[in-house]
């Protein structure tokens, strides 16, 4: 694949933005650490290899087409593992677990530990409730609200129509909301 | 009212949108070099992951248990087969009853017509008597 130094630099610019996101996203979705960075490095992989000659305005909704199609593989392929092959344990993500304890210590030298703590536990409880939605429900959600993306970027990146967007969407925001009010004190 | 509800909606979708950026200044080191590397990667264009040219030792697992499981199966399926000699029915006037076209309601009925038999020559013989 020949691809010119100008656009290598623009393709590293556009994927070093998107590869965050794309990583929680997942995360989310797979809950495991390993597992969501090859989902990501799969993604990238796909999307240099197929559209980086697309123009670059399509990038991002191709990019995500790419991930979003290639975790919702991982969740048939994992539910397929957990029915037929339900003696074998899943690999333990002790990286991940370590990391969670780290975040939850809160930075005494910051100008508001007990602000920050609020902030770890929030984004804690977050996490969590994000992680139960249905994959359907999580994706658009987290291509709508955090991705930003309208409800026809969203339909092409989910590979479905605008409507199953729409109700994906409204039911996710009404579980979140309900979840977040439990988990508030 | 309802302006009040949009506004609380707006403020609390901020607030979700602001913990998830926030949580992507929490990522930890090993995860940003792995997608600094997959980045790297996937601009040389690379072909494929290494996954799909190694084996996970979970598959390998997975293929020895099946490969047992299988082995055992055709052992003892064997071992339980009818030698080539053998015939579904011993006795040769069987076959009669299983190839034949009648049904199966005849033979079960076999006894009663063979009393039914006995009973009119018993009745022909006492008539006769």
């Amino acid at each position: 694949m020949d691809l010119s130094p100008d656009l290598k630099v623009k393709l590293d610019r556009f994927l070093a933005d998107v590869e965050r996101k794309a990583f929680q996203m997942a995360k989310f979705s797979s809950g495991n650490l390993d597992e969501a960075l090859d989902l990501v490095q799969d993604a990238m992989l796909e999307f240099v290899r197929r559209y980086a000659k697309q123009p670059r305005e399509k990038w991002k909704t191709l990019f995500y087409r790419i991930l979003q199609s290639r975790i919702t593989d991982w969740h048939r392929r994992s539910i397929i593992r957990k029915r037929f092959l339900f003696w074998i344990r899943p690999e333990e993500d002790l990286g991940e677990g370590l990391n969670d304890l780290l975040q939850n210590l809160a930075d005494p030298k910051s100008p508001n530990p007990y602000q920050e703590a609020v902030d770890k536990e929030e984004r804690k409880a977050l996490e969590k409730a994000i992680r139960a939605l249905p994959l359907r429900q999580q994706q658009a959600f987290l291509l709508r609200a955090w991705e930003g993306m309208d409800v026809e970027e969203a339909a092409f990146a989910m590979g479905c129509s605008e409507g199953s967007i729409k109700t994906h969407y409204f039911r996710a925001v009404h579980t979140l909301r309900r979840l977040w009010e439990e988990s508030q004190p | 009212m309802k302006e009040k509800e949009k506004d609380m909606e707006k403020k609390w979708m901020e607030r979700i949108r602001n913990l998830l950026d926030e949580g992507l200044n929490h990522l930890d080191g090993r995860a940003l070099a792995r997608l600094e590397r997959a980045r790297n990667q996937a601009l040389r264009g690379a072909p494929s992951r290494y996954r799909g040219i190694l084996i996970p030792l979970r598959w390998l697992m997975v293929g020895s248990f099946a490969t047992a499981t299988t082995a055992v199966l055709v052992f003892f399926s064997w071992m339980h087969s009818p030698s080539p000699g053998m015939l579904p029915a011993q006795n040769p006037d069987d076959f009669e009853i299983i190839t034949a076209s009648e049904q199966i309601d005849f033979y079960q009925n076999l006894d009663f017509y063979q009393w039914l038999s006995t009973r009119k020559n018993g009745e022909r013989k006492g008539k006769s008597t």
